[in-house]
């Protein structure tokens, strides 16, 4: 039976191991949220928010309006649309195919291949950025390849503005593709074994058992990862602004390059940023509720 | 094990064979095995190659590559390393980020935990409400609160300090890292923590003594998914330091990108400084990372 201290003590102990959490949370991620919120709909400008010598405005939605009309906005989320399509489309697949091979023991040397799979996802973005830059590059080994197989063959892909997104979209269909590897590959390896074993022992051939035993298993997994997916495709930023810089023309730009370039380069513009932002955050809760409601009609049984 | 055939076969043929109820088989046919086989070494090799030609073309001076952009160097020149290593200023940048990446991951890891065990073992009402809002955090996409954190940084004087790097590192941690050990430690007996407070241990005592040592997987988990997460991160720490002497690896690297892109052997050489220290943490400890990054994979 608790006393009455004991109570007060509990409350106590709950105050201090909780506030230093909250305290920072609420400061750097919480009221920024909703500081960001109220400077998209603000004409701020720069210079003191309170108490500056021109006051900060209501602006209602001309940010939005603004941003809605500027072609390099669609120009960017454009892109960003074909980064989460191949996110979905490319990446996942592809993750869980290598999976698969791996968990049904398709190649030896398992260890090797799962190492190696996974390598490129540990390298800072900045990184794969230059690197394949310099890949691409006129002067870089993509283009003696090619010319061995095509003489004369000249190497534009980086500079022309209607193909120099098909590099970047390359790039992360090689650097991502590991994550969703390795998240297949852990929960392949939580599927009972037996279900497989009685599945064949049934007749199941390999696409039957794949199809009727090892997919609906996965169904919240691959949920999982489409969300992650397409938060994760919406962020994309480092590795664009070091391997590309969003250009040329800012045909490689995307949202979070846009709205980075509005605040941060040349004449800040800090409502239309957020505005931005504001879009990118309701965008990515929009792709993530449609996407649980594919799950709901067309999902599998899960066990 | 069978030998794989080197022929392949007619498509229709497979497609026939595929129909046929195949008997019990405790491996996946020869189809399969050619097919996935093919994938799975495409790839891997795929991820390594850039990788393999970079440390390569890092041994050959600026001139030799313009001339052999395939091949091994012809004489293995090391001088690219020491200038990169001084035009990069790349001790700093590695002090740097190991600097950040161990004091926030370090501080993650215990207010995660602290508040871990209150929301899970100590009733109050307002653990909903505030276990809640650090949750709705994983879905935080960081851009919308780079603009107010540069602004609230340059109104308290944080701009360009370690601190002003350091606090934002740890409150973009905690909202995965209270997830993770929360749905940990509720978990953990609660007859355990009564029997501690019947022999008299206090809430902090139990926390340090009982429910630490008990969550050091999560705990692992968590310090891979923040070590992995704050060294690689870009943008914010690109906003908030400007000064040479705080900058972190990735946001030094950049250098290389345009000032120095024509020079390609120290631009080689330097990429190869910039990933190797992550490299060597991955071959250190890869089954860890690998279990931590599927564990961090949390259910949306």
């Amino acid at each position: 039976m608790k006393t009455h201290r004991t109570k007060a003590e509990e409350r106590h102990a709950y105050l201090l191991m909780v506030l230093p959490a909250v305290l920072i949370y609420f400061a750097v991620v919480a009221f920024p949220m909703i500081f960001s919120l109220w400077i998209s709909v603000s004409d701020y400008s720069g210079g003191q928010i309170f108490g500056g010598s021109t006051p900060v405005r209501f602006a209602g939605f001309s940010n939005y309006v603004r941003m809605w009309n500027d072609r390099y906005f669609w120009i960017s989320l454009k892109n960003n649309v074909y980064i989460v399509l191949l996110s979905v489309f490319g990446q996942i697949p592809l993750g869980f195919i290598l999976a698969y091979a791996l968990y049904r023991n398709m190649i030896r040397a398992k260890g090797f291949f799962q190492t190696v799979i996974y390598l490129p996802c540990v390298i800072s973005s900045v990184i794969v950025g230059i690197l394949w830059q310099t890949i691409f590059s006129p002067y870089g080994p993509v283009t003696e390849i090619m010319q061995y197989f095509i003489p004369g063959w000249q190497n534009t892909m980086l500079s022309n503005p209607r193909t120099a997104i098909v590099p970047v979209l390359l790039v992360m269909l090689w650097y991502y593709t590991g994550t969703y590897f390795i998240i297949f590959l852990a929960n392949l390896q939580k599927i009972d074994k037996e279900v497989i074993e009685a599945a064949k022992i049934d007749g199941a051939t390999e696409w039957q058992s794949l199809r009727h035993v090892i997919l609906p298993a996965l169904s919240g997994v691959i949920v999982t990862s489409s969300i992650l997916a397409i938060s994760g495709s919406l962020k994309s930023f480092d590795l664009i602004f070091a391997m590309t810089g969003g250009n040329p023309a800012r045909r490689t730009s995307v949202l979070a390059l846009y709205m980075y370039d509005t605040a941060f380069r040349g004449a800040p513009n800090y409502p239309r940023a957020n505005a931005v932002s504001t879009f990118m955050m309701a965008f990515s809760f929009l792709l993530i509720i449609i996407t649980k409601l594919v799950e709901k009609k067309f999902g599998g049984r899960e066990e | 094990m069978r030998t794989i055939p080197l022929t392949i076969e007619d498509p229709l043929k497979k497609k026939k064979e595929r129909h046929q109820p195949r008997t019990l088989h405790d491996e996946a046919g020869f189809i399969s095995r050619i097919f996935f086989g093919l994938i799975l070494t495409l790839f891997a090799v795929l991820s390594i190659a850039p990788l393999i030609w970079l440390a390569l073309s890092s041994f050959k001076t600026t001139q030799e590559f313009q001339l052999n952009r395939l091949g091994l160097p012809a004489t293995w020149f090391f001088k690219n390393y020491p200038q990169a290593w001084q035009i990069g200023n790349m001790g700093v940048l590695i002090k740097n980020s190991v600097f950040y990446t161990t004091v926030s991951t370090l501080a993650v890891i215990v207010l995660s935990m602290a508040a871990a065990f209150a929301f899970a073992k100590i009733k109050s009402k307002a653990t909903p409400i505030l276990y809640g809002s650090f949750v709705i955090g994983i879905l935080l996409t960081i851009q919308s609160i780079m603009v107010p954190l540069f602004l609230m940084a340059n109104a308290v004087n944080l701009l360009d300090t370690r601190l002003g790097v350091l606090i934002p590192y740890t409150g973009l941690g905690l909202p995965i890292g209270v997830y993770l050990c929360t749905e940990y430690v509720k978990g953990i007996h609660d007859s355990i923590i009564e029997s501690a407070r019947i022999d008299g241990a206090g809430y902090f005592q139990i926390l340090a003594k009982i429910i630490f040592p008990m969550a050091k997987p999560v705990i692992s988990t968590l310090a891979i998914l923040n070590v992995l997460g704050v060294w690689n991160e870009f943008m914010m720490i690109n906003i908030l330091v400007s000064r040479e002497a705080l900058k972190s690896l990735p946001v030094g690297i950049m250098k290389f990108s345009s000032a120095l892109s024509s020079d390609y052997g120290k631009q080689f050489a330097a990429l190869v400084i910039g990933l190797l220290p992550l490299l060597l943490f991955y071959l250190a400890f890869r089954n860890k990372i690998t279990e931590g990054v599927s564990a961090g994979a949390v259910k949306g």
